[in-house]
Parts: C-alpha cells; structure tokens; sequence
C-alpha cells in the first residue's frame, strides 16, 4: 500500500504546476549562476612565477590582527561600518567621539599615531592600480595594518570587545567573524600541493559538484517548501479533507508517502541538473589526463543538498498541518535570509548553517579539514527532519480525529 | 454480512466551546435504511462525524458494530462516509480518484484492479471513468462519492445530504442506489428534504437543537398528527392572518381561492376537513409544537 501511495503521490507532483515552476526557477538559477568551463584554468595547476596563486585562510593570529586592524582602519575612515545584527544589515554611524576613541584603539593596538596609519595606508594603495579590479580586490585582500610587537593576542582580543560595544553586535569585530575571515596569498608550492589534492581527492568533478551544491544550497533553503505547502494544502482546496479522514490507512502512511515523494521529485531535478551540468568537467577532466569521480553529481548533493531538502520539507509539512494557512512561507524565508545576511565566510565553517557554503572551485585541503563538520551537521539536520516528520504525523492524526487543525482550535471563534 | 450490525449511541453530547451541538443523544440504529431528519444546525452533521471518528465526542458512547468510536482505525476499516461536500483532486479522472481512494482504504492492488470498475458501473460512471473530477457535474460527484464510500464494502454507509443540489431525476436515481445497498448494511441517511427520507428510510430520528424529538417508524410518526391535518379553501386575502393563527404546511393558490393545509389540534375553521397526513406534516408539527412542548 505505501508504495502505491508513494507512486500515486509522485504522478500527482507531475501533474503540478508549482512543481514545473521548482524545477524552472532552480534550473534558471544553477545555470546562470554557475560558471562555464572556462574556469577551466583553475584545474589545470599552477606554473612557476604566475604573479598570484590564489588565497588561503589562514589562523595566524598575527594575520588576523593586521587583517582587522586594516578593516578597522578602512571604516573608520569612511565613518560608516557595516553591521548584520539578526541577519539583517545595518549601517552604523559613529559620533564623533566613538570614532575617536577607535581611533585611539588603533593607536594603541600598533604604536603608531592614526596620521601616520593613514600615510602608509596610502602608500600601500600606490603600489596597485586601482582602476583595475582585480588588481583593487588584490590590495584589499592583501591590506594589512600590522600590529605592534609586543600587543598580545588576548590584548588585541579586548580591544575588539571595546571596539564592538560601540559599534553594536553583527559588525566584523566580533571574535566568530575576525577568526573566520583571514587569508593570505599562496606561494606556488602550496598552490601545488592543492592541485595534487585536488586531483587526487576531488578529480575535477568534486570540485565542481562542491560549488554547485553551493549555490543550490541557496534555492534549496527555501524552494522546496512550496512543494510541500501545496501538497498539505491540497486536499483542503479540492474539498477532499473529510473522506481522505475518514478512510482507515493510518496518518503515519499518508503523511510520509506524501512527505517522501516530495522530497524525492524535489531531489531528482537537482541530481539531473547536477549531472548534465557536471558533463563539460568530465570531458575537460579527461583532456588534463584526470579520471573524473562520474558520480560526484550523486554523492555529493546526497550529503550536501538531501538533508537540506529533508529539513525545509518537513518543516513546510508541520507547519502547514498544524495551522493550514501558509505561514512557512514568511518562517522559511525569514530563516533564508537571517542565515544569508549573517554569513561569516563563503567557504566552509559550516556551523549549524542550513545552506553550506563553498562558493570557490578547488580549495580542497580546506574543505578536507572542514569535512567532518560538515557531516555533523547534515547528519543534525537529517535527525531534526525526522523529528519534525514524525512530530507532523501526531498532529495529522489529532486533526483527524478532532477534525480541525491546531490553527482552528485555538483561533476560532466559538459561538 | 449478517453478523450484528448495529450502531448504539448512549447519552452522547458534544460541545464547540459553550454552544451544545449534541445533548445527551441515545439512538440504536440497525441494519438498513435509517434516516436522520432535521433542520440545519440541528447536529445531524455532528453526529455523523462522530460515528465516522471525524470528531470527538464531548461525553457518552457510541459504539460501531460493537466497536467503540475510540478505535478510529477499526470503526473506519467498516465505514463509509460520503460528507455533504465532496469532492477529490480535480485533476484525476473517476477512475485515478476511486483508485487512489481505494488504496487508502486498504485494498491491494489486486483487489482493486478488479472492483474499481465494477463500481464504477454500479453507480453509473464506467462510461465517465476517464472525466476528470473538475469536469464532472454534481450528480457524477455524489455518485463518485458514494462509489469510494462503498469500494471497500462496509457494514455501515454514512451519507450527509446526499440529494442536495440535485435534480429530481438524479435524486430518485441515487435514492434507488441507496436502498439497494442498505440491504446487507446499515446506511445512514441525513438530509433536510423530507421526500428522500419518505421515499427510503424505515426507520427515522428527527434532531433539532442537539436533541432526539422523535424515534420510530414513519407511521409512528404519521400516527404523531393522525386526526391533526386539515384542508380547506379560503380566500386568498385570509391567508396571512390564517398563517399567523395556525400551522400552514401547504399552501396552492388559484386565483381567488387558496386551499391550505393546516396542523391543528381541533377543526381549524368550519369549512376545514381532515386529510391523511404526510412525513413533512409531521416534521413541521414535531418542529413547532415540540418548540413549545406541546406533543
């Protein structure tokens, strides 16, 4: 019978117009998104005396003092800072004072008075031409402002804590996102070393399925709950709620054959599309002399994507049950953009995010010391999916058995 | 299917917040066709819901063939219910829609390659097997309706205003399904038409405000206002201030002259003479003079 269920709840998602518009809009979004083979030269290795062999992150904490010290500088110098307290940005102003007492903070983090900062600030941008982009976004990346030699970290640690009691929380002087957001250029033999690992472990594909599951993650946050709060609220429009009730199949078998046939056509766009995008890297795999991982466009939207679809599904099924209405929606796009404005990194610390980020092709020794984070947390979500699936399958039977949602019993108005 | 079918319903009551929809209900329905007559918001709905585990009593029992309504997955293993409003997916055909309802009431697929057309044609809609559901029109959907609510051959059949919105041709057709199928079962009939239950049902109760006014046969209840209807012709012009002293349960104006049909307890006027009366008369009567507890 659950099979039955299942294959019938399947050509019912076919049938749907809302399923057509998942599948356009994330196809749409994955193709324009992500980039053509011509990124082709990132995999093919570096070569001695290239002027630039990418970044990469580094916890030296020297390096991550100069790095905040210089964004600390930069801001104070427009006298505006960017903040994104509850996910949301926020522009600060400081008075005149407040920037003053930064400035002395600076001061006194690297022994030098802020004129002189701003001097060799502007010596440093001299050396660039920043008219061209890339060579502007190197300056940048690159800019330090170095930190006197016997300022001890925990020192520097204090003066940032000041620094964010004024600015207020969400700014880049909290310890989770300086920590996070420090990188230095490669030399050419560590850009060497990525390439054998990359080659070795990720065979092209994987490096690309990673920055493809990337940018899915993002559309997958959110989309997948229109599947489910269509489907919920499907029998309520076809006016089939009461005779479905009445039938004797239990709660837990409509609930999950609806719960898994939207889970898994929700899937099987994302795999295909991963698979015919993932075609080019395989043909261009082959010209390098590498043997493509061929399935990477199933294994890693399995670990990446799956729990991601599992959980938003879930979560639009509970809701949408308990109340049939369609709060989930403002729910789920609230958490969307709360998790996208709050970003600390676009590569890796995972964390309890819904939506992993790697927007960058490659960077495989990061991503190999990241990994086990990354299966913890899927492996989180997949259980809180669960949960809440199962947790929807007891307020599906109370409705059924009272005949209204949780929605009604509390807000309707009783004679 | 003769083992003991019976629905045994003691001092039920349900309540939405302070308002009694059911007050304290004790009804033995068996086997075959039992109409539940009453006026709208009387509880007939409610009632129905319950027996079909759609909603929690507030108080009593009900039991279903010897099963507590408790029981949800037992009682709806042997029900069948057809709601007032029914309707499925309307992008699936007869056929998918009395399948898919089909599944759900736990037959295999086996089971249901082989009944789902046979009862497709039993109610009339092989030849509309493969009409989507948003196509058909009201007559098809109830007779889709009472096909899922039969698919998985009950012991009991729960039908709520089943005729309403149809044409008198469609409703003597679904009147005559019904009858055919109460003979192995019992089949609950809830309507406010009075003919469909004149036309069908053995037994009847009348519901009004949450509560039983009657329970018997329909000559118990024709015997109710036996002696009691009257007929006579008057003026046309007397006919407000008739309607406002007495009963009027008919009313067929020719011209000048109205003859009207009046419940009274004594000869209305001079001119007035007793008839036989029919179940809408005594429905009218239970309703009227049981408001003012006069029976």
């Amino acid at each position: 019978m659950f099979g039955a269920l299942f294959g019938k709840e399947c050509k019912q998602i076919l049938k749907s117009l809302v399923y057509y518009f998942y599948i356009l809009v994330l196809a749409l979004f994955l193709s324009t998104q992500l980039k053509n083979p011509d990124w082709i030269e990132e995999i093919e290795g570096p070569k001695p005396n290239q002027e630039h062999y990418g970044m990469k992150e580094t916890h030296d904490k020297n390096v991550i003092m100069g790095h905040t010290l210089a964004s600390l500088t930069e801001e104070i110098g427009r006298e505006s800072f960017s903040t994104y307290p509850y996910g949301f940005y926020k522009g600060v102003a400081p008075t005149k004072d407040e920037l003053a007492t930064m400035k002395k903070i600076i001061e006194s983090c690297t022994g030098k008075s802020w004129d002189r900062i701003l001097e060799e600030q502007e010596k440093y941008y001299e050396q660039f031409d920043m008219t061209d982009m890339s060579s502007s976004i190197m300056a940048s990346e690159n800019y330090q402002v170095k930190p006197r030699e016997d300022l001890t970290y925990a020192d520097f640690q204090k003066n940032m804590e000041r620094v964010t009691k004024i600015i207020g929380k969400g700014s880049y002087y909290e310890k989770e996102s300086y920590e996070s957001g420090a990188t230095v250029p490669m030399s050419y033999e560590e850009a060497l070393k990525e390439y054998e690992t990359m080659r070795k472990h990720d065979r092209v594909t994987g490096a690309y399925m990673r920055l493809f599951c990337d940018y899915a993650g993002i559309m997958l946050a959110f989309l997948p709950m229109f599947l489910g709060v269509t489907r919920c609220l499907r029998d309520q429009r076809a006016v089939a709620m009461q005779v479905i009730h009445a039938k004797s199949v239990s709660s837990a078998k409509i609930i999950l054959s609806r719960y898994l046939a939207n889970v898994f056509m929700a899937f099987l766009p994302v795999v295909l599309i991963g698979f015919i995008l993932q075609l080019p890297y395989c043909y261009y795999a082959h010209t390098l002399g590498f043997q493509p991982d061929y399935f990477a466009f199933l294994t890693y939207p399995i670990v990446w994507l799956l729990p991601e679809i599992m959980v938003v599904m879930s979560l639009a099924f509970l809701i949408t049950e308990m109340t049939d209405k369609i709060f989930v929606v403002f729910i789920q796009i609230f958490w969307m953009l709360a998790e996208e404005f709050t970003t600390v990194s676009l590569a890796g610390h995972f964390g309890m995010r819904l939506a992993l980020r790697w927007n960058t092709i490659g960077a495989t020794q990061d991503y190999l010391a990241q990994r086990q984070d990354l299966y913890w947390n899927r492996s989180i979500y997949t259980v809180i999916a669960v949960l809440l699936i199962a947790f929807c399958v007891v307020i599906y039977e109370k409705k059924r058995k009272e005949g209204e949602s949780l929605y009604a019993k509390i807000f309707k108005n009783r004679h | 299917m003769s083992e003991n079918i019976e629905i045994k319903i003691r001092d039920l009551s349900k309540h939405y917040g302070s308002k009694k929809a059911l007050d304290h209900v004790n009804l033995n329905i068996r086997q075959g066709m039992f109409g539940l007559l009453g006026p709208n918001g009387a509880g007939k709905t409610t009632l129905m819901k319950i027996m079909t585990t759609l909603t929690k009593k507030s108080g009593g029992e009900v039991t279903v063939c010897e099963i507590p309504v408790e029981e949800c997955r037992k009682v709806r293993e042997i029900t069948g219910y057809l709601p007032q409003d029914f309707s499925m997916y309307g992008n699936m055909s007869a056929y998918e829609a009395l399948d898919y309802l089909a599944v759900l009431s736990g037959m295999g697929k086996r089971e249901r390659r082989e009944k789902v057309p046979k009862m497709l044609e039993k109610v009339n809609l092989k030849e509309q097997q493969k009409t989507k559901v948003k196509a058909m029109s009201g007559g098809m959907r109830r007779r889709l309706g009472i096909a899922q609510a039969l698919i998985h051959n009950p012991k009991v059949v729960v039908v709520d205003e089943p005729t309403a919105g149809l044409d008198p041709e469609e409703r003597v057709r679904f009147r005559n399904l019904l009858c055919e199928i109460a003979k192995e079962r019992i089949v609950i009939l809830s309507t406010h038409i009075v003919g469909d239950i004149e036309a069908t049902c053995e037994e009847i109760a009348v519901l009004n405000e949450g509560k039983i006014l009657f329970r018997g046969t329909i000559n118990e209840l024709l015997q109710m206002v036996e002696g009691k209807v009257y007929t006579a012709e008057i003026s046309t012009m007397e006919v407000s201030k008739v309607q406002k002293k007495f009963l009027v349960t008919g009313i067929l104006t020719t011209g000048n002259i109205t003859r009207i049909k009046i419940i009274s307890q004594m000869q209305p006027m001079e001119q007035a003479q007793l008839c036989p009366p029919d179940v809408e008369d005594a429905y009218m009567y239970l309703m009227k003079y049981k408001e003012y507890g006069e029976v």
